[in-house]
């Protein structure tokens, strides 16, 4: 088959079996998808999400890896209260496209998060920006932006799911 | 007003209660437009978002739309964004920088001062049309700074903004003198919404009672990351600035980009943090410079502007739209020459708490939405109480309620005033 589109299935396959371990809340697997030194990005919405900066802008989420297994951590405690009971999540994933950077592959994708918890029914929709590696024949997330399409986080409140 | 909506005050007894109608009645709703936010002074924007001549941001003040410009000479003008002619907005632009403004639907041009420059077909108009004061754009009736805080009051009149800030003048003083040269507000704004009242978004930015509870899973997580926790304990006060404004001032453990060293900077962050101390030290005297460093300071100042300066700065404004809906806008505020390495962790800070990504926020929202909810039972449950700290001797300490009771008070004899 051709290496290219090889190459899209397997990122397709990766970013599916993401989604759906967010879904399933199963997020130590979630996890295990990403390189130790991987970051977990949302811009806000009024600044160019594809090119900002954590370290400039203020953003919703800078996550380093650390901050990454605490976020896990958090979700995983009844004290999360904002995600106790853990809310009903779907991720919608689509328009994959992939582009190879050397050893590195880039990958934009659509999509739509639904949050439904309680009195609040809450759509996200933006475009992840994928940074996958290869990992002893495995790819792995080194860094994941999603930048939402939106014009404010409004009516949302949080971002207390992982989009 | 009745009776059901006014609150309860006794200070003999220790006594406080605020009806749990403030929060979910519509004419309550609406009389705090007419008394609070058309009377008051807003919070408008700082002047680092306005960085040269021409630039211009777009932001909606107390449901109004409202256009902020500075002229080619560099002055600021604060207009009510809609068109002399139909009323059609006329910026359309969230920022930017333009010399003038022009409407979309007709074509009238407006000067960043809001004069009419120019008008296609004027021939269809007698003399005099264009200066006539009616087809200018509306100035909002007020505008003032305080340093580089930009407030406006659509009042034409009632006290100046110096005024009516009272003692909270000096804590806005405070946080511009973390910096020699100024502070700025760092681009990227988190815009969200909570579903509940507006004052509990008031009440809870400096609630300092709620932190065990409502936010265990951020203590926790700042007790794993190794070092991110000095060994100052929380502890502190309460203060009432006046006229409804207030604050808490305690120390913590967690770190400060000015000038709080904790263990996970290292030594090198330990030098900077070090050299910084020093610099304010000299800039502004042992006590003032003590107090900018090691000291957090979450302040309220009446209605809606919360400028918390704790392991990050944020300042923050919330209007209603309903009585059981707000729309929020932060900024976070930083020193001007801050370091790239001090600028990422000041961020860094921020996010980890404060927003609707970070692991404090979203409970504080999930508090305030519940608190929402939980006004539906309304029948014999009619109060909320407000009286933590009242009849503590030496003074209410920062996790008591001073600062809220000071909120509600001022709240109230603005209402009282509008039902006179
Ligand atoms: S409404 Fe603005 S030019 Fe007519
Ligand atoms: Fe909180």
């Amino acid at each position: 088959m051709d290496q290219q589109l090889m190459r899209r299935l397997q990122v397709e396959d990766l970013l599916y079996r993401e989604a759906d371990l967010l879904d399933q809340w199963r997020l130590d697997e979630w996890l295990s998808l990403f390189t130790a030194d991987a970051h977990y990005f949302v811009p806000p919405s009024d600044v160019d999400g594809d090119t900002a900066d954590p370290d400039k802008s203020l953003f919703y989420v800078m996550d380093d890896h650390i901050r990454m297994r605490e976020r896990v951590i958090r979700l995983s405690k009844i004290g999360a209260h904002s995600e106790h009971p853990h809310s009903k999540v779907r991720h919608l994933v689509t328009n994959v496209r992939v582009e190879s950077d050397g050893a590195l592959i880039r990958s934009r994708a659509s999509f739509i998060v639904s949050r439904a918890k309680d009195i609040t029914h809450d759509l996200f929709v933006g475009h992840y920006l994928h940074e996958i590696v290869e990992c002893e024949g495995a790819l792995k997330i080194a860094k994941k932006t999603c930048v939402l399409d939106m014009e404010a986080l409004r009516p949302h409140a949080r971002i207390s799911i992982i989009l | 007003m009745t009776a059901q909506t006014r609150i309860i005050a006794d200070q003999a007894r220790g006594k406080f209660l605020v009806p749990r109608k403030a929060f979910t009645d519509q004419r309550v709703f609406e009389q705090e437009y007419d008394a609070i936010f058309n009377r008051c002074w807003l919070y408008l924007g700082h002047a680092s978002e306005l960085p040269e001549p021409g630039s211009f941001l777009t932001r909606n003040v107390a449901r109004r739309p409202v256009l902020f410009t500075r002229d080619r000479e560099g002055t600021f003008h604060a207009l009510l964004n809609a068109c002399p002619h139909r009323g059609a907005l006329v910026c359309r632009e969230r920022h930017g920088k333009s010399p003038a403004f022009m409407c979309m639907y007709h074509g009238w041009v407006f000067g960043a001062d809001g004069h009419l420059m120019s008008l296609p077909g004027a021939g269809g108009y007698p003399k005099g049309f264009k200066t006539d004061p009616q087809k200018q754009m509306v100035p909002v009736p007020r505008l003032e700074r305080f340093g580089d805080f930009f407030f406006i009051n659509f009042a034409k009149d009632g006290e100046d903004l110096a005024t009516y800030l009272a003692d909270a003048g000096d804590y806005l003083k405070l946080v511009s003198e973390h910096s020699a040269s100024g502070m700025q507000v760092v681009g990227g704004t988190q815009e969200y919404a909570i579903r509940g009242n507006w004052k509990l978004l008031a009440e809870n930015s400096f609630d300092g009672y709620h932190a065990a509870c409502n936010h265990s899973t951020y203590l926790e997580y700042l007790q794993n990351a190794n070092g991110a926790l000095g060994s100052t304990p929380l502890a502190g006060v309460a203060r009432d600035l006046k006229n409804g404004h207030a604050l808490v001032e305690y120390s913590a453990p967690w770190g400060r980009p000015v000038a709080n060293w904790v263990p996970l900077w290292g030594e090198e962050g330990k030098r900077e943090i070090a050299a910084i101390y020093a610099a304010l030290v000299q800039r502004l005297g042992d006590e003032r410079a003590d107090r900018i460093a090691h000291k957090n300071r979450n302040m309220v100042i009446f209605p809606n502007l919360v400028i918390n300066d704790i392991m990050a700065i944020t300042i923050r404004t919330f209007f209603p739209t309903a009585p059981n809906y707000m729309e929020i806008n932060a900024w976070a505020l930083a020193p001007r020459e801050e370091s790239e390495w001090l600028r990422k962790y000041r961020l860094y800070n921020f996010t980890e708490f404060l927003g609707p990504g970070g692991f404090a926020t979203p409970d504080d929202v999930e508090a305030i939405e519940k608190c929402q909810q939980g006004y539906a039972a309304g029948g014999e449950a009619q109060y909320n109480d407000i009286s933590k700290g009242m009849l503590r001797e030496g003074g209410a300490s920062f996790d008591d309620e001073e600062q809220m009771r000071a909120f509600w008070v001022e709240w109230d004899r603005r209402l009282a005033a509008v039902e006179a």
